[in-house]
């Protein structure tokens, strides 16, 4: 993964998708609050939150379904909805689900789709189609209606429609919503692949595990608001501790006392033996002094962040609220 | 900017009505005679009749209850009272009535029939006696200056029209008070509304809704059968015609103090004029009962072995005799006592002639 | 975008069931009459029922005069009620949206779509009963022989009676187009394509109930079932033009209205289903 360093500024990079005090407000609820989103080309941008946080609402603004409030979107360099015309035949969504005609084919479903405003001249859209469906691993589908497809099925075929055309961004509402394991590493695995072709992914979702496996930048809504937004390089950052494991707890704990310098917060497991940490150590510094005393070291390395503690820490309230992979949403 | 839309076009079929009515530039004594006169203008247009009047509805009367107890559609084209053309117009088709000279036809597009029969002195009546010229014109027989009073004007069928209130010169009339107003480009009554005596809505109003002054086409006039059309003749009309030429009686010469009128030729007869007239027509017992049988069923009956009699806005009917007989029965805008009287007279006064006729 | 929505109403199998439906009420009828050869009391029943006893090449008429009232309306504001709701309930619509399809663009698809399929279902009807009339129906020498009679009695040519009926449909067509227009804007609004589809016949039904209440004769000239039947006045001799036109003016004002405010409502319209 390519890392983009935190202090870059935004001259170096071409923003994707930028908002500005994005608000909507249905009636008194204020669903979403003053959102400033920042994504940059090339990103796996991971939209974190809760359901009911204001996600679906945010991406459903930023495709131009939903009408904004107040604040401004830009999208692709273009105000929106302003110039959704421009801005929309470059971008692949897959919001809330799939849509399709329940008593048409998989293939006629796409190729309608396709005569809404062809990506292509009429001749190519078999060959457009055949391979959107090659893509997401519908190459096999047969005439059956849209209607006898599982929700996974249904879930591929969404996505071929979002792939139809070669779009510079995809916006994704929880796309592995309904697929197995093996799908959900299949559709992982071809978004990276589309991410390296040049694709800026943008994705939604509940689900932390998915997120922090996938993506380059997070960006996490709370109640409508975006409490935290950064590389997830960043984010997982060394946090200036270094870990120590040693089967010599005691000896090891005593050698660091005696190191005025250092600050040493300790935790003991049980299972896997001791486990140190050390504040203010410079690791190769540490392991050096450490072994030079005769303390045995199974392992030495910084510590770094987890995106569990980071999201919780940012999130006031709950918990419970973030799933985990494989909960449902 | 929609809503705005919306709105200019719920208002715009209400803007001709808002244009404000012209001054009347004639005096009540002009208009009197300008309307009388307008039954021999030729005019053509559409006309609404609309009355309220739950006639006992009986076989061979139907027509008359459904012309004075609903609303009907009427276009008619008028060169003079003995040529013109007054459709009856229905959902599912029309009834139309054409006069030429001494011939009346008379066509029902759902029948495919044509019929022509001459028109009788004595008959009942017909659409074609309730468009405004010709009603009005009716209702005016014997009003004098000293009857009619201005009203304001109004606008109606896209012209000023000055209005007249006419009250009854007879005290036998159940009529309260006849409103008409006269078009003052047009010259032609454009809304005769008739009131029953203590009355405040009226009991039969007949409008032109839309009327021209250009005389009709003969085209529009004259009637060319095709082969699916059964065309035959009538020598009888109606009840009235029948009853008229066939019934061995003659009715008295007066009945409730009104003179029989110079129409009546043959065993029906026909009092008073105008607001105040009475029509009597001879029935056997069969068509007697069915009719009986009809009006006792009809709101405010009532009913003896010497009559039946039910009155229905300002008309008042009444048939003579009880159950099983013929009997006479008795139409007209008159009070219920004067009708009641012309009853006694007329059972007292006919007189049967001779059987060879 | 027009190509697309055509092909789908015209791929739709409920599209053709429906059509069926309303062509086997007509079909139905004339065989019954040519089996009993009894026709409506005068007065009663659809307009020219009772003529096509004696002349079968009116049937396309009564068979226009039978749909107009109710089958067909009803048709129409399923299938305009489903135009928005229906697509918003599969959840197409926003993909439909993003391709990008523009808002108004889409409308006026659904609109064309909507009168694309009252214009093969009237054609339908009367082909179908213009067959039925001719084979089933009417007295064959009289038809061949003779032109067929207009309502008042006088001779209608052939040629005559081809344009009079084709301006019937016509004016049929353009009935059904402000039906159209209410459902669609009801199916901009209504959350379900049902929901739709029953208040614009809620609407029909209102609006024909209030045709019979004297009471309600200031409503009368709004109501937009008011002059439909008018297009009898097209075999009228001379041809009443008013209430045809009036009807005309009638339906265009609801075409108006309520295209315009389902443009006004789908435009601001969020996007949530």
């Amino acid at each position: 993964m390519s890392a983009t360093p935190t202090s870059a500024t935004a001259d170096d990079v071409r923003r994707v998708i930028r908002t500005d005090a994005l608000t909507k407000r249905f009636g008194r609820v204020t669903a979403v609050d003053a959102v400033a989103l920042d994504v940059r080309e090339g990103d796996v941008y991971g939209f974190l939150g809760a359901n009911g946080s204001g996600k679906t609402t945010t991406v459903r603004m930023l495709l131009g379904l939903v009408l904004a409030t107040s604040g401004d979107i830009e999208v692709l360099g273009e105000p929106m909805p302003g110039s959704a015309r421009a801005v929309l035949p470059r971008v692949g969504a897959l919001v809330e689900g799939p849509g399709t005609y329940p008593h048409l084919s998989g293939r006629a479903n796409l190729a309608l789709l396709d005569a809404t405003g062809a990506d292509g001249p009429r001749r190519t859209r078999t060959r457009r189609i055949d391979e959107a469906l090659e893509r997401v691993g519908l190459a096999s589908v047969d005439g059956r209606p849209a209607r006898a497809y599982s929700l996974g099925m249904r879930q591929r075929l969404g996505l071929a429609a979002a792939l139809l055309r070669r779009p510079d961004l995809l916006v994704l509402d929880e796309p592995t919503n309904g697929l197995d394991p093996q799908g959900i590493h299949e559709i992982r695995t071809l978004l990276l692949e589309l991410n390296r072709e040049g694709t800026t992914v943008f994705l939604s979702s509940h689900l932390l595990a998915e997120i922090e496996q996938m993506c380059t930048r997070v960006g996490v809504l709370d109640g409508g608001r975006l409490v935290l937004q950064d590389q997830m390089d960043a984010l997982r950052g060394p946090t200036g501790r270094t870990e120590v494991r040693t089967p010599d707890l005691e000896e090891a704990r005593r050698l660091l006392a005696t190191m005025p310098d250092l600050e040493v917060e300790s935790t003991v497991d049980e299972h896997e033996g001791g486990r140190l940490l050390v504040r203010g150590a410079e690791p190769a510094d540490l392991n050096a002094r450490l072994v030079e005393a005769g303390v045995r070291v199974t392992l030495l390395s910084p510590e770094r962040r987890h995106l569990e503690d980071v999201v919780l820490a940012a999130t006031t309230s709950g918990t419970d609220r973030f799933g985990r992979a494989g909960a449902s949403a | 900017m929609v809503a705005l839309a919306a709105g200019l076009l719920v208002v715009a079929p209400l803007v001709g009505r808002w244009l404000p009515a012209g001054e009347a530039d004639v005096g009540p004594t002009e208009l009197l005679e300008q309307t009388r006169a307008a039954v021999d203008e030729p005019w053509s247009g559409t006309v609404e009749t609309e009355g309220t009047l739950q006639l006992p509805d009986a076989d061979r009367f139907g027509g008359v209850a459904a012309l004075f107890g609903e609303r009907t559609t009427l276009r008619a084209w008028w060169r003079d009272p003995e040529h013109w053309r007054v459709d009856r117009l229905l959902t599912t088709g029309e009834t139309d009535i054409r006069r030429n000279g001494d011939t009346t036809l008379e066509w029902s597009f759902e029948r495919a029939e044509a019929t022509y029969s001459r028109d009788p002195a004595i008959r009942l009546p017909r659409p074609a006696d309730l468009v405004p010229p010709v009603l009005a014109e009716r209702l005016l027989r014997g009003v004098s200056d000293a009857d009619v009073s201005p009203l304001p004007t109004r606008r109606l069928a896209g012209e000023s029209a000055a209005g007249l209130r006419v009250r009854p010169p007879s005290d036998l009339s159940s009529i309260g008070r006849v409103d008409i107003w006269t078009g003052q480009d047009s010259h032609l009554p454009l809304l005769v509304e008739v009131y029953a005596t203590g009355q405040a809505t009226p009991s039969f109003t007949s409008s032109l809704t839309d009327v021209s002054t250009e005389p009709p086409t003969d085209d529009v006039l004259a009637f060319e059968p095709t082969a699916r059309t059964d065309v035959s003749v009538d020598d009888v009309l109606d009840i009235a015609d029948a009853a008229n030429q066939y019934a061995p009686v003659r009715p008295p010469a007066t009945a409730a103090g009104l003179d029989l009128g110079p129409a009546s030729d043959g065993a029906v007869g026909v009092y008073g004029e105008g607001t105040a007239q009475l029509i009597a027509i001879p029935l056997r017992d069969r068509e007697a009962d069915a009719l009986r049988t009809q009006m006792a069923i009809t709101p405010g009956v009532e009913q003896d072995t010497e009559r039946t009699v039910v009155s229905v806005g300002p008309l008042g009917v009444l048939l003579t005799g009880g159950d099983g007989d013929g009997g006479w029965l008795l139409a007209g805008t008159l009070t219920r006592d004067a009708l009641e009287r012309a009853g006694r007279d007329v059972v007292a006064g006919f007189v049967f002639v001779d059987e060879a006729r | 975008m027009i190509h697309a929505e055509l092909s789908k109403l015209l791929r739709n199998r409920r599209t053709w069931g429906t059509i069926a439906i309303i062509d086997a009420l007509p079909t139905l009828v004339a065989v019954l009459l040519a089996m009993t050869d009894l026709g409506p009391r005068p007065g009663t029943g659809p307009a020219f029922l009772s003529a096509v006893l004696t002349d079968g090449t009116l049937f396309p008429l009564a068979a226009l005069a039978m749909v107009l009232p109710l089958f067909l309306p009803i048709a129409v504001a399923l299938v305009a009620g489903e135009a928005v709701a229906g697509e918003a309930q599969q959840g197409t619509l926003r993909y439909l949206l993003i391709r990008p399809v523009g808002r108004t663009r889409l409308l006026v698809a659904k609109l064309v779509a909507v009168m694309a399929f009252v214009v093969v279902t009237v054609l339908v009807v009367a082909v179908t009963s213009y067959v039925v009339g001719v084979l089933l129906l009417g007295d064959q020498t009289v038809t061949v022989t003779g032109p067929t009679t207009s309502i008042s009695g006088s001779p209608m040519s052939t040629p005559e009676l081809v344009g009079r009926t084709g301006l019937a449909f016509a004016y049929a067509m353009l009935c059904m187009l402000g039906v159209a227009a209410v459902a669609l804007f009801l199916s901009t609004v209504a959350r379900s394509p049902l929901g739709a589809a029953m208040g614009a016949m809620t609407l029909l039904v209102a609006s024909t109930l209030l045709l019979t209440l004297d009471a309600a004769q200031a409503l009368h000239p709004y109501l937009l079932t008011r002059h439909w039947l008018a297009f009898v006045d097209l075999f009228r001799d001379p041809i009443r033009w008013d209430e045809v036109v009036r009807g005309v003016l009638v339906q265009g004002a609801y075409v108006v209205v309520f295209l315009g405010a389902a443009w006004a409502s789908f435009t601001t319209k969020d996007i949530t289903d």
